[in-house]
């Protein structure tokens, strides 16, 4: 507080300049027009500039890059020149700081804020930002070749005009939880009569000696459940089916359409179950299994069961996503209406480069190499073993060989997203078939060149002229929001030039911000956002004993629900991200986080309630799954969660600190609270150069303990989460609350680049420099103009990056 | 297991061939053969052949039986008679395996365990229902063996085909168990098969034939960018260099000893060409066994009540039916000898590709000399379901058994049969095997 004062003074020293400058607010905080023009200003600057040289430069560097011996960092940052006139008022030079002080002070930061301090002057220093040729990243390549692989046999059609309500089951029919079917058995027939048909949340049922109902026999019965199974994110899933009887797990199998009875053995001709315990050797047995899945999918499961005069009977599904505990396969994830098989592949990928910040296809290794190849060999064996489905040709029809050309034109299209060139058409459909012994061979071939061809393999930010434009708008649509390749919609829209006028182009992408995989994506974004990826929330047991892993867990669907609900919401407003009293809780979490209503019948459900705190909670700021991630196991962190309030929601740079400084809690006297532990800690000067921004925000949030619950006391003293935080234009901002914080963050042109920025590089993995230094604050304007509606943000980045050529749409 | 990776790598190090070629090279036979010390002759190697529903005892066995008895061949076998020196009929051999389950799941899943079946909830046509077999099966247990020995020890241990099994698992469809609750499933698509055993040669045949063409689209594509962005694809091309480097490298390393076999990857697995996929999976099984992948193998032929529709022999009804028909159904009697006629040809097919085969390792005979094929069946007679007098049939020198006769034992359990196979395979110590009350007098005495 003593320093915000201290800036105070300052300024008002300086007032006389600074009023002199006329449009002085405009000339400090960065419109470069002014400078250049201003007469004032560029006294300054050569005041400044003198300076700069007699006092600064021994040590900094002529242009602040700093050496070796002396100060070898170099001098940028994010205060405004006010602030950085009151540091060097302060304390520079080291030896003497009363030497350059006042206007002597300001005109130093001046300079030096314009020549290399400031965010565009270091930029106006580096080469140009250019749109980069990269590869497609693993989430790319997995998601085009689900979608290559899952277009068939569908793309088979030449016919360009497509309904769009092809294939899509109406919402109204889809319901959450399993269809169930019970039978009654006789003998070897185990669905000899249906009894039952009726939803089931999730499937963990003890008959016990009895039988599912009362005209159903207990000696023998049957049952199955089918649906269609939600992965949300990538990775391997464990399953487990735990019965003394039999079972069978169908998971991502092709939907043959003669699946509805369960024969007396076998029941899904030609399929493989994924877990076959249909023998039931009169032991309770669990039998699990391991599967790759690609997250942001649907995938059909089927689960069969029967009793056959066992003794007992009884069935339980679970499994284990990954990072998460083992639970019950639920309502929350399984819904009716089964679709087709998904195309995985499983093959293991090196991890993209996340040096700036989002995963980019910047570099090739030969990990990637290998994995492209073994890629490639996988998705060709499935395709050869699904031929007959896939490009609709049997064994032994007469016209195959012209049928499997035909279906090699179409792959290649739709992999290389634009028509082909008559070299590839040739090629792929003569000279590979003369280079081969037999057909099949012929494809198997096709596909593996197709699979690791750089035109699959990479997006090229310039297409040559003979791709025409059209199609390169919808290769980059797709990419930025699907991280996959156009559908077909999608390419009939290119091949009609329906993509060329502006209203045609944002109804296509408004089409593809409603689909699934954007969703996918978008949520994905939230997650990195809020660093949200495989957190360890563990506490504490003695401390937090009722923080188990199944409260982690809900914790994580809390979050990820009350972000689809804002994001998808009509308003998808990103204030309400921010400023929202509500938490999203179920009977387990209420117990924890809504103490007073414990016991009470809503607090018991499976179900997540809205549940409104006045005055409290703020949105995802106070989520207990991000407040307990960014804390320590047996307290909280208000350096963690300051460090993420600074650089994640307010959007300022933070340096890494100049030396490492541990947090010993046993190292500080009995009776402090943390804050005063923390401000201790950190009082020396060169920690305040960032604490004084750090330290505010993580105190803003001290009302939240460890675990994310609300508490009014820390270590018997009541909590002070009142402070002041110093802007990046310099001003003071008095915060007595999280809510506080959220309300100013929302209002934040700062706060609000950081999230465009963020969001534009995971969408398009580009920065927004590459496609012109405006590009930012355009989206800024708008952001604001359409009161910050996230999805009219997401068409807009897809809008930048689709026609960031424009010249592609005249020619 | 360790060690010979280690001596692996090393060998690939020695060879030039970087790790990142691993993948692609890893599980060559001949690398592997090259790469272990296999000093300890004579090998000894066993195939277990199964075919369902039963004989047909006037049919199959010899009028006399006895050490000294020169083997007699009847109509069944008449096609094996080339290799009758090298065979031996075991009569008098019961599966004595009662409890759950009915004839043919505890004919079939007891066969090579000798043990009983679990209770389960598979009900069968008579008797109470039943689960999996409650041990493990002779072969598997053989393979135990060798596996536990690094100078025994192959790539794959067992290798199961079947031809024409039915898509389904149950205590009918199994007969290898690696242990109790425990079933093996076999392979019963040839390509499938391939490519487990040869898949990574001829992917690297398939990738080197378009490795061209990726250059090429590197090429053109590079013609069109800046040159910033022109090294991304620089990297990438060294990266294809170095993939056809290696294939190279592995192709010239990894020349087989028996070349892989022909086999027509577009097969369908129907009934009617159940004969031309049974030549593929013993050609598979013959190259295998030559390239010493494994030293076990078994082939099963359809399932226990198997209802094969046998039209390449002109016959239209299922196999389990008609082997129900009474003796005096002469028709039927026909029908079934044709049958079986058949799986001995198929079987004689295998003996002979053994016996053509020299002998790798340059120590003389042929590989038959060093195999032991025993050809078995889950009934002794189809329309009486007996499981006694099973017809086993023993050919080649692997269990150095002594051959050319036919042998009544009279009706002992059949757990004392796989006790002197495991002894005769090299495992002496093995005191039982299966149920134990059932191994009452040790080994048979078979040499």
């Amino acid at each position: 507080m003593r320093r915000a004062l201290t800036q105070k003074r300052i300024m008002r020293r300086a007032t006389g300049f600074t009023l002199a400058l006329g449009a002085s607010s405009l000339f400090l905080f960065g419109a470069e027009t002014v400078s250049a023009s201003s007469a004032e200003g560029t006294a300054i600057l050569s005041q400044g500039k003198a300076l700069y040289a007699e006092h600064c430069a021994r040590c900094h560097g002529e242009n602040g890059e700093g050496n070796a011996q002396e100060y070898d960092e170099p001098l940028y940052g994010d205060r405004s020149i006010k602030s950085l006139a009151g540091l060097i008022e302060r304390t520079m030079p080291e030896d003497e700081p009363e030497r350059v002080v006042g206007t002597d002070a300001l005109s130093v930061a001046t300079f030096a804020y314009h020549e290399f301090y400031s965010k565009q002057a270091r930029e106006s220093l580096l080469p140009k930002a250019r749109i980069e040729l990269s590869r497609l990243t693993v989430s790319q390549y997995r998601n085009a070749l689900a979608d290559l692989i899952g277009s068939f046999p569908a793309a088979l059609s030449d016919n360009p005009s497509i309904p769009e309500s092809e294939d899509v089951t109406p919402a109204q029919e889809i319901k959450a939880g399993f269809e169930a079917e019970y039978f009654q058995s006789k003998g070897m027939n185990k669905a000899d009569k249906l009894r039952i048909e009726r939803l089931d949340p999730f499937v963990d049922f003890d008959f016990g000696t009895g039988s599912p109902a009362e005209d159903i026999t207990p000696d023998q019965f049957s049952a199955i459940w089918n649906g269609s199974l939600f992965a949300k994110k990538s990775g391997y899933y464990e399953f487990k089916v735990s019965t003394p009887n039999g079972a069978r797990l169908y998971l991502n199998a092709e939907n043959t359409g003669q699946r509805r009875k369960m024969r007396d053995d076998s029941s899904v001709a030609g399929q493989k179950a994924v877990i076959d315990a249909w023998v039931s050797s009169g032991k309770m047995r669990e039998h699990t299994t391991r599967v790759f899945l690609l997250g942001g999918r649907h995938y059909p499961i089927r689960l069969e069961f029967f009793k056959y005069k066992e003794e007992l009977s009884s069935i339980r599904f679970e499994w284990k996503p990954p990072h998460s505990p083992w639970q019950l396969v639920d309502d929350r994830y399984v819904r009716s209406k089964p679709g087709p098989r998904v195309y995985v592949a499983a093959t293991p990928f090196p991890p993209d480069d996340r040096s700036a910040g989002y995963e980019r296809g910047s570099s090739v290794s030969p990990g990637w190499h290998e994995a492209i190849t073994q890629g490639a060999l996988a998705a060709a064996n499935e395709i050869i073993d699904r031929l007959p489905y896939l490009a609709e040709v049997r064994e032994d029809a007469p016209d195959r060989p012209a049928k499997l050309k035909k279906f090699l034109r179409h792959f290649a299209e739709l992999a290389f997203r634009r028509p082909l060139l008559d070299a590839e058409r040739e090629l792929l459909t003569q000279g590979i078939f003369q280079d081969a012994d037999t057909a099949d061979t012929a494809v198997r071939r096709a596909i593996l060149f197709v699979l690791t061809s750089p035109n699959f393999l990479y997006h090229h930010p310039t297409p040559p002229p003979s791709t025409p434009p059209s199609f390169a708008i919808a290769e980059r649509l797709a990419l930025t929001l699907w991280d996959s390749i156009p559908d077909r919609q999608l390419v009939a829209a290119a091949k009609n030039q329906d993509l060329a006028s502006p209203e045609a182009l944002r109804k296509q992408i408004q089409r593809m911000v409603r689909d699934d995989r954007t969703r996918g994506k978008i949520h994905e974004f939230f997650i990195h956002w809020l660093e949200a990826e495989e957190r360890d929330l563990s506490k504490d047991e003695t401390l937090y004993p009722e923080f188990d892993e199944q409260t982690m867990d809900d914790l994580r669907y809390s979050l990820d629900l009350f972000i689809e609900e804002v994001v998808w919401s009509e308003q998808s407003d990103y204030r309400d991200l921010l400023l929202s009293d509500n938490l999203l809780l179920n009977g387990r979490l209420a117990k924890l986080y809504q103490p007073t209503e414990a016991d009470t019948e809503s607090s018991t459900g499976r179900a997540f309630q809205p549940v409104s705190l006045p005055g409290q909670r703020a949105g995802i700021l106070t989520h207990p799954y991000l407040l307990s991630a960014f804390a320590y196991h047996d307290t909280t962190s208000p350096i963690h969660r300051g460090v993420f309030l600074t650089r994640n929601i307010m959007g300022r740079g933070l340096k890494p600190p100049p030396e490492a400084v541990a947090f010993k809690n046993d190292e500080f006297p009995d009776d402090l609270s943390m804050r005063e532990k923390i401000t201790r800690l950190t009082s020396d000067a060169a920690c305040m150069t960032c604490h004084s921004v750090i330290n505010p925000l993580g105190f803003a949030l001290e009302n939240f303990d460890a675990v994310g619950r609300w508490r009014d006391h820390d270590n018997e003293q009541p909590v002070d989460s009142a402070s002041e935080y110093i802007t990046i234009e310099g001003e003071s901002e008095h915060f007595s609350s999280a809510r506080d914080l959220a309300q100013y963050a929302v209002t934040s042109p700062t706060a609000h680049e950081a999230f465009i920025t963020d969001l534009f590089r995971y969408l398009v993995k580009q920065t927004t420099d590459a496609y012109g230094r405006e590009t930012l604050e355009t989206l800024r304007a708008r952001f604001t103009e359409q009161s910050f509606n996230i999805q009219k943000l997401i068409e807009e980045i897809a809008l930048v990056s689709a026609l960031h050529d424009a010249k592609l749409m005249h020619d | 297991m360790k060690r010979i990776d280690n001596q692996r790598r090393q060998f690939l190090k020695d060879l030039g061939v970087g790790l990142s070629a691993l993948p692609f090279i890893s599980g060559l036979p001949s690398l592997q053969a090259a790469a272990t010390n296999r000093n300890t002759f004579p090998k000894q190697r066993l195939v277990v052949m199964f075919s369902p529903n039963g004989t047909l005892p006037k049919e199959f066995w010899p009028d006399q039986f006895g050490p000294d008895t020169p083997l007699d061949l009847k109509p069944i076998l008449e096609p094996l008679a080339p290799y009758s020196e090298q065979m031996l009929l075991l009569k008098g051999v019961n599966n004595k395996i009662r409890g759950d389950g009915d004839g043919h799941m505890r004919g079939m899943s007891c066969l090579l365990t000798a043990t009983e079946l679990n209770p389960g909830n598979i009900q069968g046509g008579s008797d109470s229902p039943a689960g999996w077999a409650s041990g493990i099966s002779i072969d598997q247990h053989v393979r135990n063996h060798f596996q536990s020995n690094a100078a025994t020890r192959t790539r794959f241990g067992s290798l199961e085909f079947g031809v024409a099994v039915p898509n389904r698992a149950d205590p009918w469809t199994r007969m290898c168990y690696a242990g109790d609750d425990k079933p093996v499933a076999p392979i019963d698509d040839p390509s499938q098969m391939f490519s487990k055993l040869y898949g990574g040669t001829q992917d690297r045949e398939h990738l080197s034939s378009i490795l061209d063409h990726v250059r090429g689209d590197l090429k053109r594509i590079s013609k069109h960018i800046s040159s910033e962005d022109r090294s991304l694809l620089e990297d990438h091309m060294e990266l294809v260099r170095k993939l056809e480097t290696d294939i190279t490298a592995a192709k010239s390393q990894s020349e087989l000893e028996h070349p892989e076999p022909e086999i027509d990857p577009n097969i369908e697995l129907v009934n009617d060409n159940t004969p031309e996929v049974s030549r593929m999976q013993i050609d598979l099984l013959v190259n295998a066994l030559a390239n010493d992948m494994t030293r076990v193998a078994s082939l099963q032929y359809m399932r226990s009540v198997g209802q094969a529709r046998m039209r390449w022999l002109d016959i239209n009804d299922g196999h389990h039916s008609l082997s129900h028909k009474p003796d005096k159904d002469l028709e039927a009697q026909e029908k079934l000898k044709r049958i079986n006629v058949w799986f001995a040809q198929e079987l004689a097919y295998l003996t002979k590709r053994l016996a053509e085969t020299p002998e790798p390792g340059g120590v003389g005979g042929s590989m038959l000399d060093y195999t032991q094929i025993v050809w078995v069946n889950e009934l002794g007679k189809g329309n009486s379901h007996t499981l006694n007098n099973i017809p086993f049939v023993f050919i080649g020198g692997g269990a150095g058994f002594k051959t050319n006769r036919a042998l009544d034992f009279g009706g002992t359990p059949h757990n004392r049969l796989w006790l002197s196979l495991a002894h005769a395979m090299g495992d002496k110590e093995l005191k039982t095997f299966g149920t134990e009350r059932f191994n009452e007098g040790g080994p048979l005495n078979l040499s």
